[in-house]
């Protein structure tokens, strides 16, 4: 089997990608003077991927609760040998999963025994075992998971957010579902999705550390060699109609917070993207912010020195291909005041124009921050397979930054940020 | 030897190299001790705050914030922490290694920029600028506050509180918001005077630099007046006896419960015994192969998290878990039957092996993050254990159960505090 090798000189970075006879991809990057190795094995399936038709088969739609994505990362650790998890130890592996809302990722970092712990994620990730009593079980768990982040203010004022802004999409839907949702899971519905969306051709892995991309191969062809796959099916995802208008302008709640907590959202009006399109949004929007919400400007110092902001505050933008957002996000006494100084400023930077000198700084420091996130192998493996997940070369993004133009970023401005398709969400202390 | 290159510069304060290709990026830490005390506590913390506002070469925010953008995104932080019953305040600025973007020179503008911002801050008629100091000391008190946000952290801080009410480590490491009206632009800026020539100044730099170019570097740009002889700042107290266990709790509308306990081990970062005292950690709840992991979870399914950690240079050794209100009961006698079982050397050898490796494993990955290291330098610093990765690394391979064991006899519970809605029966005094 052969390499692709990627370099990019500017990142002093090279990665060696293959796809096996599965479908399955590898990706190694090698990272030599490391100790550590960290391995991810991840599938294209994450929370928003809860409506789907069977097998390809037009014909056999399945609705499956809300929160069956992370709630299959939760059980697949469950093994017919026992957990997972015990595995590792004795190996000093450090497992660990995480599931968003467009995929899940099986992990691990080690220093030594890297082929064994290699092996027990290949393997654990591919032997489901579930039983009636184990979901049980798992349903305790994650329902305190669930109540866990209830109490997060920074949780409940995002997804009273997402909520808000989209109608249909199940982007508006917690990842871990709701305690009532999860009770509708059974063993039979994971199957369901365990064989749908854990085809190694819906799936990759990445791994970086001081390996060879051979050695590595070699230990994926060995684990694979005793398993058969059924050929790939082009998986159907059901992603509902979603309007540009947003579901509800506002929505607060109260919880124990020392002060209310907002997020702003303008949602971005396209259907789908991917690839270099949706890469070259997502920095033109980012570049976008920052000239106008970034700590360096003036609307941010205005607003700190007045206090009603602190240096809590963030504006980013999000970029998936079925959905994107502007987020905008404060601790602030005085809600309203924020809310409309934002709307505010928008206006008026559409009115003045952005400004050369402020535009190439923050892309200096854009590539800055990019080279500095090269500093870890955690960074640079989950964010490679989250871009590639949507079509992008993650490696890219450093000559991309260096073309993008301020003509782009007037072009977004125009386009994006419509108050006509914003909402707010507020997290308030509780009154009386 | 974690680092090798360590020199005084004149005005007094130590500089540590650690040279290392393996980053992308240097890092410039300069660490100053102050002792952790109630009276000092939110002024110590209002600095740092205060310095980031401007230098008399960025009098304003966004004058310095321009400048780390020009530094190709140079990540400038300045914060207190709370390590044991020392009080650091930690600047630090991470600048992109020079070969990445040629022509330029990082390194130094970064030096002199963080060098401005400790020793050359914007005045105003001789002292702070009141209105930088005003407003700052509003945004500590909203800080301050707002650990309420995040039920995790306050509930162990509470736990500490409480644990420790009479003890300097009880102190919060932003202050308490009534001790921050009586602070003024000048009382502030004469402490801060005091603080930069009197308390123990190291400088850590990682990255891929020259030790000796680097050293006078440092000495040529951090100039300014010190005094000769330094003050010293005392180690916390590790050991304590509690005479009896104390339970509080403390209602908030919350919709899980969030049960501490916090132990005294007895034993200090820099005692030999502390090796045997990981051990004793990561047996009980430091990995998902610990006690509390398997029968406080994944037997008894009552909780998400549950964990122990150790506040190392106090010795104190917490446990934490999130749990349903009107399980309380079951998940304590949980939890200190773990305990108990530890107590009487009921460890396996395989928990002994697992917890080992894991261990090994977490010192040798330490290398591979400069903040880590870094982090990792300041506990030898604050602990008063000069001892370098692989005294560690080493020293983990002959730790035996009998030394666990023996660690546990030492380990006393000294409070276990509830975060809890109102509704249900009480658990303990209300605080």
């Amino acid at each position: 089997m052969q390499f692709k090798v990627k370099e990019n000189k500017g990142l002093g970075e090279k990665v060696y990608h293959t796809v096996l006879n599965s479908g399955l991809s590898l990706f190694v990057l090698p990272k030599q003077s490391f100790s550590k190795k960290y391995a991810i094995f991840s599938t294209r399936f994450g929370s928003i991927d809860n409506s789907f038709f069977l097998e390809g088969n037009g014909e056999k739609h399945l609705k499956v609760p809300d929160g069956v994505a992370h709630f299959l990362e939760h059980k697949l650790f469950d093994q017919e040998d026992g957990n997972a998890f015990d595995h590792f130890a004795a190996y000093g592996g450090s497992p660990n999963a995480y599931t968003s809302f467009t995929q899940t990722t099986y992990l691990f970092s080690c220093t030594d025994f890297f082929p064994e712990n290699f092996n027990l994620l290949l393997d654990f990730v591919q032997s489901p075992y579930f039983t009636e009593e184990s979901v049980a079980k798992e349903q305790g768990i994650i329902q305190q998971e669930i109540r866990m982040y209830q109490d997060n203010p920074d949780w409940r004022v995002f997804f009273n957010l997402l909520e808000s802004l989209y109608s249909e999409h199940p982007v508006r839907n917690d990842i871990a579902g709701s305690v009532e949702s999860i009770s509708f899971i059974t063993k039979d519905i994971l199957y369901t999705c365990y064989n749908t969306f854990y085809h190694p051709s819906n799936m990759a892995i990445f791994v970086t550390g001081d390996l060879s991309p051979q050695e590595v191969l070699a230990l994926v062809e060995r684990n694979m060699a005793g398993k058969s796959f059924s050929q790939p099916e082009n998986i159907q995802r059901d992603y509902p109609m979603e309007q540009p208008e947003v579901q509800r302008k506002e929505v607060s709640q109260e919880l124990s917070v020392s002060q209310p907590i907002i997020n702003i959202g303008f949602k971005d009006t396209y259907n789908y993207l991917d690839g270099k399109e949706l890469l070259f949004r997502d920095l033109a929007c980012e570049l976008m912010l920052e000239l106008i919400f970034g700590k360096s400007e003036s609307f941010y110092n205005r607003l700190y020195d007045e206090e009603i902001i602190d240096d809590l505050f963030s504006a980013d933008y999000i970029a998936e291909c079925t959905y994107g957002y502007t987020l905008i996000s404060a601790r602030t006494n005085d809600p309203d005041r924020l809310h409309h100084e934002v709307l505010m400023e928008i206006e008026q930077v559409r009115k003045r124009g952005l400004n050369e000198e402020d535009f190439n700084r923050h892309k200096r420091k854009l590539r800055g921050e990019l080279l500095r996130s090269f500093n870890s192998l955690e960074f640079i493996a989950n964010n490679y397979l989250a871009y590639k997940f949507r079509g992008i070369e993650f490696f890219d993004i450093v000559d991309l930054l260096q073309d993008i133009t301020l003509e782009d970023l007037e072009k977004m401005l125009a386009e994006h940020l419509q108050e006509k398709y914003h909402a707010i969400s507020v997290i308030k202390p509780y009154s009386g | 030897m974690l680092f090798p290159e360590s020199k005084t510069v004149p005005i007094n304060i130590n500089t540590h190299i650690l040279p290392t290709t393996k980053f992308k990026t240097i890092i410039i830490t300069v660490f100053i001790q102050q002792i952790l005390d109630k009276e000092l506590a939110a002024r110590t913390a209002l600095i740092p705050a205060v310095l980031e506002r401007g230098t008399s070469g960025c009098p304003t925010y966004r004058d310095l914030r321009k400048r780390l953008e020009e530094l190709y995104g140079a990540e400038l932080t300045a914060d207190v922490s709370k390590k044991g019953e020392k009080h650091v305040l930690t600047f630090s600025l991470e600048v992109i290694n020079d070969k990445f973007v040629p022509g330029e020179k990082l390194l130094r503008r970064g030096l002199e920029l963080l060098k401005d911002v400790l020793a050359d801050p914007l005045l105003e008629n001789g002292t702070f600028k009141s209105s930088y100091v005003e407003q700052e000391k509003r945004q500590l008190e909203k800080e301050i506050n707002s650990l309420i946000n995040d039920k995790i952290s306050y509930a162990l801080e509470r736990c500490i509180q409480n644990m420790c009410y009479s003890e300097r480590f009880g102190v919060f490491k932003y202050g308490a918001v009534s001790d921050l009206e009586k602070i003024t632009p000048e009382t502030l800026y004469q402490y801060y005077v005091n603080l930069l020539a009197e308390n123990p100044i190291d400088i850590v730099i990682v990255g891929e630099v020259e030790p000796e170019k680097t050293y006078s570097l440092v000495e040529d740009i951090f100039s300014f007046s010190r005094s000769s002889r330094l003050k010293e700042i005392p180690p916390a107290e590790a050991k304590n006896v509690p005479a009896e266990i104390r339970y509080f709790q403390e209602k908030l509308p919350v919709n899980q419960g969030k049960l501490n306990l916090g132990y005294r081990t007895n034993f200090a970062y820099s005692d030999d015994e502390y090796l045997a005292l990981l051990f004793y950690n990561g047996i009980l709840g430091g990995f998902p192969h610990s006690k509390l992991f398997q029968n406080v979870r994944e037997k008894a399914s009552l909780a998400y998290y549950v964990f122990s950690r150790l506040e190392k240079h106090k010795g104190i050794q917490l446990i934490g878990s999130g749990i349903d209100v009107e399980n309380y009961e079951l998940a304590l006698e949980i939890i200190e039957k773990q305990v108990e079982l530890v107590r009487h050397g009921e460890i396996s050898q395989e928990e002994m092996e697992n917890t080992r490796i894991g261990l090994i494993n977490q010192y040798k990955t330490i290398g591979d993050s400069p903040y880590n290291l870094v982090n990792f330098f300041l506990d030898g610093l604050v602990g008063e254990s000069a001892k370098g990765l692989e005294y560690y690394i080493e020293g983990l391979q002959s730790v035996k159960k009998d030394d666990v064991v023996e660690i546990a006899q030492k380990v006393y519970l000294d409070t276990v505090y509830f975060l809890r809605s109102p509704d249900g029966e009480e658990r303990g005094e209300t605080v």
